[in-house]
């Protein structure tokens, strides 16, 4: 118990690498941007070094870029779906953003 | 391992893999390796019309690397029990260093 | 090796029609008669299913094919009564997407 004691300040609290600041998100709502313009905002429930994830209660915001026909404008539509539980491979992870505290 | 040992626990659960090349297959989890690959059996195509290259196809090995999402059961999945794993890995983590 | 290996489960495909999808979104059909645990792959007689949006499947003999691991995205087992009765002429679609992500 005694050494449990002294190491855990280290363990739980302090942010020393950029995945203890992912440690501290865990149980929280968070949003990842993935590759491919995909955007997802969920429930954080696990990872690894890899990024690998498993959010709950995900929504996922896939957009697209199309291009109209007759004013060759570009139009960007974005395509919603919720999804209860997801694991998410790491290697598609472009950046994890903590919760965003209500101010 | 966290991943490893959480897909092993989902074993003949019905999942749906999607790959980075927008197929979605949806099949049973018969088995999973340290590297993620994944054998599903009883397999169908979400969108068979899109994609009809796999309509003979009942059961796949897919190449870990060529996974996007893994949609889960929610029911069967542990979320408190994950979490604590989670946990206890990265903190054994930190003790190795 | 005394290690479980999943890649020794591939073993109950071995000599039966596969469909490989490689990395690059062909579609490659042959008789597996080998792999080994980087899921190289040994194909007899095969041939590629080329797709195309105007037209029905075009199947192009490949022979005798060694896939290398790397670009093997799915290994397929092929059920042949069914794969019999598709009208491989009247399948109509998109080639498959590269699984590689867009820098």
């Amino acid at each position: 118990m005694a050494t449990e004691k002294k190491e855990a300040p280290v363990l739980n609290a302090t942010v020393e690498e950029p995945l203890d600041l992912l440690r501290l998100s865990l149980e929280e709502r968070v949003y990842v941007k993935m590759r491919s313009d995909r955007e997802l905002r969920g429930r954080l429930h696990a990872f690894d070094q890899h990024l690998n994830m498993v959010l709950s209660n995900v929504e996922e915001v896939v957009t697209t870029r199309e291009v109209d026909e007759e004013s060759y404008e570009e139009v960007y539509r974005q395509t919603k779906r919720t999804v209860p539980m997801l694991f998410v491979r790491g290697d598609a992870v472009i950046l994890v953003s903590p919760p965003i505290r209500a101010s | 391992m966290l991943f490893f040992s959480f897909f092993k626990s989902l074993v003949g659960k019905d999942v749906v893999v999607e790959l980075k090349n927008d197929l979605s297959i949806c099949g049973t989890l018969h088995s999973v390796d340290q590297y993620l690959n994944m054998k599903l059996s009883d397999i169908t195509v979400s969108d068979p019309d899109r994609f009809p290259h796999m309509l003979s196809v009942k059961n796949c090995f897919i190449r870990g690397s060529v996974v996007r999402y893994v949609q889960l059961p929610s029911d069967q999945v542990d979320t408190q029990l994950l979490s604590d794993s989670c946990r206890r890995e990265l903190t054994e983590a930190k003790t190795k260093q | 090796m005394l290690k479980y290996r999943m890649t020794s489960s591939l073993d109950g495909y071995m000599n039966r029609v596969t469909t490989v999808i490689t990395g690059d979104g062909r579609t490659i059909v042959g008789l597996l008669k080998g792999f080994d645990q980087l899921i190289n792959i040994i194909l007899e007689d095969a041939h590629e299913r080329v797709y195309s949006e105007t037209a029905g499947v075009e199947t192009v003999p490949l022979g005798l094919y060694i896939i290398r691991g790397d670009n093997v995205a799915i290994v397929g087992e092929v059920d042949e009564e069914i794969d019999k009765r598709i009208d491989l002429d009247n399948v109509k679609a998109s080639p498959l997407a590269p699984i590689w992500i867009p820098g």
